[in-house]
């Protein structure tokens, strides 16, 4: 199912990592590479194991056993290795009562820019994240795309090879988190090697060039995420059923009889077929004559939400 | 954690002190509480203890003249009319009683008979929670008897002397009346005490305590706003700043000892705005001792910063660092002496003064500004603060260690 791209150096190498806090077990026996040049979306419910791997690459902590190697070396003992490194926190890691510019400044005396380069080394930073015009600004007053903006800023100024992102559009709208995916592709495009944990799948499905599906502190899933969805469900598409109001119990064994699932939301339940637009429109009869009328029935090709939810619940094998 | 003091520690270091001038200099409340409230506070501290040397009180003194006779109409007038006391005319001593129970008069007067007569003709009511009220209002009606009744106080003496001479001759007496009469038209403003006053030459204008509080002030604002702003600490870890930070080679050093630098800075500017208060408003001679002044508050300012450094790295979480913070501020400045003089404390808490940074600092500014003590006096409390500081400031550098896990 893996297709890594070839390269033969890659940024990142995390080996058979194995961590737990007070013996109990978050990380167990995770490998994960990444190339330059190369956008990672490490997803996976909450407590599946992201933070402590994202700690782990960032020499936050010392894992029980395995390895992980930034460009060759531990970034736990070598505080050299991280030199490369750039983080994005989720919050906006940045002092509100200063500019911009300022707070770039600061993050770049700290990632040892040298002087003379830190003037032409912010106004990089500004444009790479298309923020100039907002560089004066006191972070405090900005928008929210833009402090999300500004957070990447901040982690590039000293050119890193790797970005880790950590929930990057949280909380932002949808013309903010294109913005941020913009500015995350360019940074791509430029070779530097993105990890980002999400939340938002969509972006990962958009976004990413492979994905990691963690689950109970093991990589249970790896690869590009067009490939991955071809693999699961092959020509099969996704229906959706929305109702127009919540159901009772005979409703919902007449639901599942026609092999629909309740999603998150009580409305809408889902079924995956492989004749999706035929079978759509015979299970909207079959509903309507069964009283349970369909505000709508969508077909739409299966996305990378439902394969997490076909990891998360374990109906698909790793 | 980063010793390296190199000069990439060094643009570090500096780069973070910007990043608190610039945070604090556009945080206009907290501009204004840093550094308008100390002079301000100093000024209401002064304005108060200055007063309690005792010449610059102006009592109050409900009076009433349940006597009235001539003498007692006099002296009731004398009384509203002096400037070293508010005599208010009270109609009953009952009236005076409950003023003064109330509060609304420091003390009382009831002339309750003749001023001149043998026996004792005033009742002072005082309330014993004010204890210099009751001799103060004593000796201000003396000073008022004496001033502006001197022929009441030979009569009286002439009629106390008469018993025990055997009585007087009609001419003897035809002759104190004369005397009595003359000094009433034309008194002579002597008190005819005992005692006679003399101020000691080249004394200080601006007064131990001014000296005292203008110490006391600093210190307590040096901690104050030290804690407050490593309370930034707290808010780099939750805002994801030492994620940050941590992530790269800098770690959180640069920030620990960037604030350490920026709030002895801040201390400094303080100081010298309570003490530029002290020398133009109470003429207390900062400027004469600057040599010894600047390494006393240097040594302050450290000391204030290292110790909220430290306080601050020991908590968790913000809640509990503004709590200790509070606690540890109000208890230390209690017990060192910066809310109540230490010479007015029990010996044993004047002794448990000498644990807090307050004490030493007073000691050290008194030792300068007032009593023109050399550097043999202060070098102590110098040490004792620097290395506090510098305790604190190890402390905070150790604990920042353990964000990283």
């Amino acid at each position: 199912m893996t297709s890594e791209p070839v390269s033969p150096d890659p940024v990142v190498v995390v080996t058979a990592v194995v961590h737990a806090y007070g013996g109990k077990p978050a990380l167990r026996g995770v490998d994960l590479r990444l190339h330059p040049g190369e956008i990672y979306a490490l997803l996976g419910p909450n407590g599946a194991g992201k933070t402590t791997l994202i700690r782990a690459i960032c020499g936050r902590i010392r894992p029980d056993g395995g390895t992980v190697l930034l460009k060759g070396r531990d970034p736990a003992r070598v505080p050299a290795a991280r030199a490369g490194l750039g983080l994005v926190p989720q919050e906006i890691a940045l002092y509100p009562n200063l500019t911009v510019a300022e707070n770039i400044e600061t993050f770049a005396a700290l990632a040892d820019v040298p002087r003379a380069g830190l003037a032409a080394a912010v106004r990089r930073a500004l444009e790479l994240t298309r923020t100039v015009d907002r560089a004066h600004v006191p972070v405090k007053h900005l928008s929210g795309g833009y402090k999300r903006r500004a957070n990447i800023a901040a982690a590039i100024v000293h050119e890193p090879s790797l970005l880790i992102l950590d929930e990057p559009t949280v909380g932002v709208d949808l013309d903010a988190r294109e913005a941020v995916d913009t500015v995350i592709r360019g940074l791509r495009d430029l070779g530097v090697a993105v990890l980002m944990t999400t939340h938002d799948l969509d972006q990962a499905g958009a976004l990413a060039d492979r994905v990691g599906f963690l689950r109970d502190g093991q990589l249970v899933l790896e690869g590009r995420p067009k490939a991955l969805i071809a693999e699961a469900f092959g020509e099969r598409m996704e229906i959706q059923v929305h109702l127009a109001e919540e159901i009772d119990a005979a409703g919902e064994s007449r639901l599942a009889a026609e092999g629909l699932e309740r999603t998150g939301r009580p409305t809408v339940w889902t079924r995956l077929d492989a004749d999706g637009y035929a079978v759509a429109g015979r299970l909207d009869k079959r509903l309507r004559e069964a009283g349970l009328t369909p505000r709508e029935v969508r077909v739409r090709e299966p996305s990378l939400a439902n394969l997490f939810t076909l990891v998360a619940d374990r109906k698909l094998a790793a | 954690m980063t010793l390296d003091f190199g000069r990439g520690a060094l643009w570090k270091i500096a780069a973070m002190v910007r990043v608190m001038a610039l945070d604090l200099w556009r945080d206009r409340g907290a501009l204004l509480m840093t550094f308008l409230l100390p002079p301000l506070v100093f000024l209401i501290f002064s304005s108060v203890f200055a007063g309690t040397t005792g010449d610059d009180i102006q009592l109050k003194l409900a009076v009433a003249d349940t006597a009235r006779t001539p003498d007692s109409g006099r002296l009731m007038a004398a009384l509203v009319a002096s400037p070293e006391v508010r005599a208010e005319r009270a109609p009953t001593a009952d009236e005076v009683r409950r003023r003064v129970k109330a509060g609304q008069a420091d003390a009382g007067l009831v002339i309750r008979a003749d001023p001149a007569s043998a026996d004792k003709p005033f009742l002072i009511v005082a309330d014993p929670s004010r204890a210099v009220a009751a001799p103060l209002a004593q000796a201000r009606v003396q000073q008022v008897l004496a001033n502006a009744l001197p022929d009441v106080t030979l009569r009286r003496t002439v009629t106390q002397l008469e018993p025990a001479l055997g009585g007087f001759t009609d001419e003897q007496i035809e002759n104190a009346d004369s005397a009595a009469a003359l000094m009433r038209q034309t008194p002579t403003h002597d008190d005819g005490g005992f005692f006679e006053r003399e101020a000691i030459k080249n004394a200080k204008t601006g007064g131990g305590v001014i000296a005292y509080y203008a110490g006391a002030v600093m210190i307590l604002f040096a901690l104050f706003s030290a804690m407050q702003g490593a309370l930034g600490l707290m808010d780099e870890q939750s805002t994801g700043v030492a994620d940050r930070l941590l992530a790269g080679t800098a770690g959180m050093g640069p920030v620990v000892s960037g604030k350490f630098l920026f709030l002895i800075g801040q201390g400094v500017v303080q100081a010298l705005l309570i003490f530029a208060t002290a020398q133009i408003v109470y003429g207390v001679a900062v400027v004469q001792h600057a040599a010894l002044w600047l390494p006393t508050t240097l040594a302050a300012s450290a000391c204030a910063a290292g110790v909220a450094l430290g306080l601050v790295s020991v908590c968790r979480t913000r809640d509990q660092a503004q709590m200790l913070s509070t606690f540890v501020i109000l208890v230390l400045a209690a017990v060192g002496g910066s809310m109540v003089p230490r010479f007015l404390m029990p010996p044993w808490l004047q002794a448990a003064g000498w644990f807090t940074p307050h004490a030493w600092t007073i000691e050290a500014y008194q030792a300068i500004l007032w009593r023109d003590a050399g550097i043999g006096a202060v070098y102590k409390a110098w040490c004792v603060l620097t290395a506090v500081g510098l305790l604190g400031l190890a402390l905070a550098h150790v604990l920042a260690r353990r964000i990283r896990r």
